[in-house]
């Protein structure tokens, strides 16, 4: 069966059965292409996609998928669905009533790019990575394109679609000097092909790893730190945990009953907005079919919102804000769009260490806590000159961090992160703790 | 899944359009995950992944692509577009005569699975998984401070079919099965974590070996010491590691720069090593996959290759990389049976399997004699290294001071961090008590089902980030 046959009839089965069924389809268009050495040495190209599940019976919720679109496939995810729905002793879900959507076209003809030209940008980055004498092992220099079209229907009416889509250079180095070595990665996502320059991504990434060689080591103590964009979106990611509606209602998230109180320092407001023309993020509805907004969630230090789904807001008696987020493999979370936070007056440079990038976040940081402590990357700020430095861990609570912020940086970059899309500037604190040598 | 037929259509297509190697990969997974939050049911999902990934190999250059439509038409036209991709007008190789009159399949036979499941997939209902994540949550129930108690299920069962065009055909079968537990602890003023996570290759029978009420009870446990916690110190310090899961130092710092994919990039700190000393004459490291249920174990690797057991480090004298097809064309290194891949998404790669550093004969406590002031770092969380320099980091879950020679009390939120290949020299002594344990590793081809071990370790010194 094709998508749109096989959403049909598993709507109609859920009629048949009594159940309430959400539909959630994607499929995905990828290509990659890597270069070594001058040439083209690597291309993936797919295309792919499935079929997500979401049952409601008698007000409890099961999930299941499939990529498999034969009947029997079809029959056996319906199944799972509601004996998964069945498992829970009570509930008190309902889908989200919804009416048609339409389709929206977010990528129109940005990636209609012949495909020599994709290879062209990506050998020239390749070149002009290898091209400087410092470059041990230019280790990957790609480009990457996805195009995405997700289709939402229900029972209780939802139906709409809409195709969205990125394309991106990234780089992996690695770069030495005596007996200095660095390894780096960088990455620029861009909504359109025409929209990359291989020369800017080569030179951002060389200056980014090259300015670490002959890295010294920094001793332990406390000193003035500042956060380039790349770490305070990583940080602004691992602050999403705290104003998740999901785990505010499952008793996880440590900004609980702190709505309307001081959350950050006044020079932090953070929005995030599905609806930023052109954002990466940006998308016309949720997982849900719940309309995109803009959404401010700390307005100059003060909580204003958690981001909800229809689930999340009924569970904690808050509004739904429009950020379901699911896959069709997962099942209902609520995430970012394009996660901004506004710029302030500037920071400046002449004391302390610039933190530039940070180590397995994923492992040193505690989301619930907040309680952060990490490898990191920097420059000892020395006057006006910066000197790189190495072995290096910070730690720090990051709520207790966000309320010590002294200065916002002026200008917005955007950074295509591993769990999302941001546009942040730089952020300065007083005093962090540094564990050196 | 497909017809002999297809296979060898679609591999006799590949070589016409010039390649030199070609491999039909298709999987279908069956998966459910139950999870349950203080004994409720928070998040049921089974799910069908379905499959086929084709990669074609020009000289050293590779071409990838996958879809979900199994059709012979649809598997062709992929070909041809993988085929146009790679592009007319480059330097393509040309067609080979031998791939003109078909190829043919003969199936590898890799003997009895050890691996096997005794409890099938359809074995009990839902009701009775349920049952068993609230005895994982009563377990857990230790202490008033214990707020709240996640339990999850994972059970997969993967079915894979590899065909190339030098003829091998295999199919496998995969099933794992994987308990967690997770506990929050609070007394009010700090808030702190344990986990515990038994996985192996098999099915439910897991739950026979490992009662869900001790995992439950388990990772409580670590929550109430991490409650009781004083923040670490900083500074280096000799540090003895935990044996288990205190492997990840291994598999971050030493195992992920054997990996061919780095190696053959230059991009490895341990490239062009073989026969050196690179590690002291303590440590001898070994990636097996075939380890009876192990939960990184599989008959063949995801290249149609059969796993085996290979000895990477012998006496600190690096013997072996880990070694796929592609490793192996660009190093001339022997293949290891370690490409693997997450799933039919992912181009496979050079993977760890089940890495631990081999047994020693010191007695455990003697580790700690003569250390004044030191780090006990019992259990490990995840890290993360950069092969091409080496440096690596990772948090301690559960750790301790030594003082004086003697474990002294809790500290947390410790984080080790340094450079593998220097680390490595620095190990002084390797006890005797070797245990492995599960985890998911995350690189190029995915996230992937390894384990990782070692028997207790005692490191002379390392860079501890805590608080200064």
């Amino acid at each position: 069966m094709k998508v749109t046959e096989a959403k049909a009839w598993l709507l109609a089965r859920a009629g048949e059965r009594g159940v309430e069924l959400e539909v959630l389809a994607t499929t995905d268009r990828k290509l990659s292409i890597e270069a070594q050495k001058g040439a083209v040495n690597d291309v993936s190209l797919s295309s792919s996609g499935g079929i997500g599940l979401r049952v409601v019976t008698d007000g409890r919720v099961g999930y299941a998928y499939t990529e498999e679109l034969s009947e029997a496939a079809l029959a056996w995810t319906l199944d799972e669905a509601i004996a998964n729905a069945e498992l829970q002793e009570d509930g008190s879900v309902t889908l989200p009533a919804g009416g048609a959507l339409g389709r929206f076209e977010l990528v129109d003809e940005g990636l209609s790019a012949p495909l020599q030209e994709k290879k062209a940008a990506t050998i020239a980055l390749e070149g002009k990575l290898a091209a400087d004498g410092r470059v041990q092992s230019v280790q990957y220099a790609g480009y990457m394109e996805r195009e995405s079209e997700v289709e939402i229907a229900s029972t209780t009416g939802v139906d709409g679609a809409f195709r969205t889509g990125l394309a991106s250079l990234y780089s992996a180095l690695v770069m030495r000097e005596g007996d200095s070595v660095k390894q780096g990665y960088e990455r620029d996502a861009q909504r359109e092909f025409h929209q990359l320059d291989p020369g800017r991504t080569a030179q951002e990434s060389l200056r980014k790893l090259g300015r670490h060689l002959g890295a010294k080591p920094l001793a332990t103590g406390r000193r003035r730190a500042v956060f380039e964009p790349d770490v305070v979106a990583t940080l602004l990611a691992l602050f999403t945990y705290a104003v998740s509606g999901k785990n505010l209602a499952e008793g996880t998230s440590r900004l609980e009953g702190k709505l309307g109180q001081k959350v950050a320092s006044e020079l932090i407001t953070i929005v995030d907005d599905a609806t930023l023309p052109h954002g990466l993020g940006s998308r016309p509805f949720d997982a849900e079919g719940t309309p995109a907004k803009r959404l401010v969630i700390v307005e100059e230090g003060v909580l204003r919102s958690f981001l909800h789904n229809s689930d999340t807001a009924a569970r904690t008696g808050q509004a739904n804000t429009g950020h379901a987020k699911r896959s069709y493999r997962s099942t209902l979370d609520v995430g970012t769009s394009n996660l901004l936070l506004l710029p302030g007056g500037g920071v400046t440079l002449d004391s302390g260490v610039l933190v530039t990038d940070l180590m397995g976040v994923h492992a040193g940081a505690n989301p619930i806590t907040g309680d952060v402590s990490v490898q990191a990357m920097g420059m000892e700020l020395v006057g006006g000159e910066q000197r790189p430095v190495e072995d290096f861990a910070i730690s720090f609570n990051l709520f207790e961090l966000l309320e010590r912020v002294e200065q916002v940086g002026a200008d917005v970059e955007p950074v295509a992160g591993f769990s999302g899309f941001a546009y942040v500037p730089s952020l300065a604190v007083a005093d962090l703790s540094f564990a050196g040598s | 899944m497909l017809s002999t037929d297809s296979y060898a259509a679609l591999l006799a297509q590949s070589r016409n359009a010039g390649a030199d190697f070609a491999e039909v990969y298709v999987e279908r997974w069956r998966r459910r995950q139950l999870r349950t939050i203080d004994g409720r049911v928070e998040e049921a999902t089974s799910g069908i992944q379905l499959g086929a990934g084709i990669r074609l190999f020009f000289g050293e250059d590779v071409v990838y692509g996958y879809t979900n439509d199994l059709s012979d038409a649809a598997l062709s036209e992929l070909v041809a577009s993988l085929a146009s991709v790679r592009g007319a007008g480059d330097d393509v190789g040309r067609p080979d005569a031998a791939g003109r009159g078909g190829i043919d399949l003969r199936k590898l036979d890799a003997g009895p699975d050890v691996h096997a499941p005794t409890v099938p997939f359809e074995a009990h209902d839902k009701r009775w998984r349920l049952e068993r994540l609230r005895e994982l949550d009563a377990g857990a129930r230790i202490a008033p401070e214990i707020k709240q108690v996640e339990g999850r299920l994972l059970e997969w069962e993967q079915d894979v079919w590899i065909a190339n065009s030098e003829g091998a055909y295999v199919e496998d079968r995969r099933v794992r099965t994987r308990l967690i537990g997770f506990a929050i602890a609070s007394d009010g003023s700090e808030t702190q974590t344990g986990h515990a996570g038994p996985g192996l290759s098999m099915g439910l029978e897991l739950l026979e070996k490992y009662d869900p009420a001790a995992v439950g009870r388990k990772a409580a446990e670590l929550a109430m010491t991490n409650l009781r916690a004083k923040p670490a110190p900083a500074g280096t310090m000799p540090v003895v590691l935990g044996n288990g899961f205190g492997g990840v130092i291994f598999h971050e710092a030493l195992g992920h720069l054997l990996e061919t994919t780095g190696v053959a990039r230059n991009a490895s700190a341990l490239s062009g090593m073989v026969g050196q000393q690179i590690a002291s004459p303590v440590v001898t490291y070994v990636d097996d996959g075939t380890t009876p249920n192990g939960w990184g174990s599989s008959r063949f690797d995801d290249e149609a290759a059969p796993t085996e057991r290979t000895v990477l480090i012998n006496k600190g004298v690096l013997e072996s990389y880990m070694v796929d097809r592609w490793g192996a064309l660009k190093t001339g290194y022997r293949p290891t049976g370690s490409g693997r891949r997450q799933d039919y998404t992912f181009a496979p790669t050079s993977r760890m399997r089940n890495t631990f550093v081999t047994a020693g004969d010191t007695p455990k406590e003697k580790l700690f004699e003569g250390i004044e002031f030191g780090l006990y770092a019992k259990t490990l969380g995840g890290g993360q290294v950069r092969p091409g320099s080496g440096e690596y980091n990772f948090a301690v879950n559960e750790g301790y001071i030594i003082r004086d020679g003697e474990i002294a009390e809790p500290v947390r939120g410790a984080m080790l961090l340094g450079k593998g290949p220097d680390s490595i020299k620095k190990i002084v002594a390797v006890s005797d008590d070797l245990s492995n344990e599960p985890g998911m590793c995350g690189s190029l081809s995915g996230s992937l089902p390894v384990e990782v071990g070692q028997p207790h370790l005692l490191v002379s010194d390392i860079v501890v980030g805590g608080e200064a």
